[in-house]
């Protein structure tokens, strides 16, 4: 399993496609906070986090869709399917190996919590570490979501512009759940429901600095639901 | 052993592979001959597990490819159709990374192999970057990664010149005493030369099954006889 992680993560670092997909997400979410940042009247990471889910669900399916999906137009799945690997080693492999990548994209982003903390002491206040360290690991949470998800995708299909479009466009509804402006044209028990299903909802509790077992859970039983329909998929022989 | 006892495939309503058993033993060189569409990749997908049968049962080594994928996959070296390989990776990459897949801890083994399909001039080099010549024989290296029981080659020779097709035979002549060799092909000479079984299959079902005919030619002439 270690051999296939590594094989695929040094697919995004021996290729131009990792660094593009990594630098873009590092300048568009530092670029996003910064634009405002003093616009926003107080020393808060609040505000980045919030743009996060967005870009992830951009960057994410970016990725995330070639990880089956090439395998299956080039075939290169019936070499790996003849190795002796089982499917959940296969599926594990390539998730961490994303989750991985994402993890060095959110480390791209560091410079705005370091920069924000020594402003601020300059300044004779400070921010509160606990409160950033937690919102980190609520994206972090988020992003495995997403790439379960995103990978669930590419798994279904050969191409991988559907996988991206696909993943995309379920990410989208499951953020705008939450938000009052698709909330509010439902019936009130939808309401409800939706926005305990929307990974915006559940990662507010992360931002807010809140430890939520819950939300975890939320978050641990999307990653594995799609994790377990993934290898369902690719166990399936025709 | 391998043992193929009344497998039938069905994709839909065609029938790729109709009815058909056999078994093979140690030192069985078995070329897998017939047409297009005659039903042999599809024969050795559901050898490999990598389909499943519509009836009938397969048993590699007395496991079943599909219950005991890994047990099944371990015995194996495989070449597949049209030799499918990840383009990005440079040929030491790839060979390292199917040796630690297939838990061969031994780097001189790789070396001998490298060798012996003559790829160590282009070792360093991106495989999207090779001939099909050298490309086929990565293919090859990796099936012989390991050191497995049964070697399963779907045409290991398309696409290479005669003095490449010369080196491939012999190597598969000097890998095969003690192993199952099963290799499909349309080249009827290749047969001949290193072959001593051979199946006949057509429109799904083998039409013959049997010692290599000694004659030289005798195979085209079987051929052509059963296979109209």
């Amino acid at each position: 399993m270690k051999t296939l992680f590594k094989k695929e993560l040094q697919f995004y670092l021996n290729n131009p496609l990792g660094y593009i997909a990594l630098v873009l997400f590092g300048v568009f979410t530092n670029f996003m906070f910064v634009k405002d940042i003093f616009v926003y009247g107080s020393a808060s990471m609040r505000p980045f986090f919030e743009i996060l889910p967005w870009l992830f669900m951009i960057f994410i399916p970016a990725v995330s869709m070639r990880l089956f999906a090439e395998e299956r137009r080039t075939n290169t799945m019936e070499t790996l399917l003849s190795l002796p690997i089982s499917e959940m080693q296969i599926v594990f492999s390539k998730f961490l190996a994303t989750l991985a990548v994402t993890a060095i994209g959110l480390v791209l982003t560091l410079g705005l919590p370091i920069s924000m903390y020594a402003l601020t002491q300059q300044a004779g206040s400070r921010i509160y570490l606990p409160e950033i360290f937690v919102g980190y690991m609520g994206q972090l949470l988020l992003a495995s979501g997403f790439i379960a998800i995103s990978m669930f995708f590419s798994v279904k299909t050969k191409n991988q512009i559907i996988a991206f479009l696909g993943s995309v466009i379920i990410l989208f509804f499951l953020i705008i759940f939450s938000t009052d402006f698709a909330a509010g044209t439902l019936p009130q028990f939808l309401q409800g429901i939706f926005n305990y299903l929307s990974p915006t909802t559940q990662v507010d509790n992360f931002i807010r600095g809140v430890l939520d077992i819950r939300s975890m859970y939320y978050f641990v039983s999307i990653t594995v639901l799609f994790i377990f329909l993934t290898v369902v998929d690719l166990e399936k022989r025709p | 052993m391998i043992s193929v006892a009344n497998i039938v495939k069905k994709f839909g309503q065609t029938v790729a592979v109709n009815d058909i058993s056999f078994t093979t033993k140690k030192g069985e060189i078995i070329g897998f001959l017939g047409p297009n569409g005659a039903g042999k990749t599809t024969t050795i997908r559901l050898i490999l597990g990598l389909i499943k049968p519509t009836s009938g049962t397969i048993t590699v080594e007395k496991s079943d490819p599909i219950k005991d994928r890994l047990d099944v996959l371990t015995q194996i070296g495989y070449l597949p159709e049209n030799n499918p390989l990840y383009g990005e990776m440079k040929v030491s990459e790839y060979l390292q990374f199917i040796a630690e897949m297939k838990r061969v801890s031994d780097p001189l083994l790789i070396d001998e192999i490298v060798k012996d399909v003559s790829i160590d001039d282009k070792y360093d080099v991106k495989i999207e970057e090779l001939s099909r010549g050298y490309r086929q024989r990565v293919g090859l290296a990796t099936a012989l990664l390991g050191d497995p029981n049964i070697l399963i080659l779907d045409e290991p020779t398309s696409g290479l010149d005669p003095i490449e097709q010369d080196k491939i035979k012999n190597l598969i002549k000097k890998v095969a005493k003690k192993k199952i060799v099963i290799f499909s092909t349309h080249i009827l000479s290749e047969v001949e030369d290193i072959a001593n079984r051979l199946i006949i299959i057509n429109k799904g079902k083998i039409v013959y099954d049997g010692k290599k005919p000694a004659r030289k030619g005798s195979v085209e002439t079987l051929f052509k006889k059963l296979v109209k």
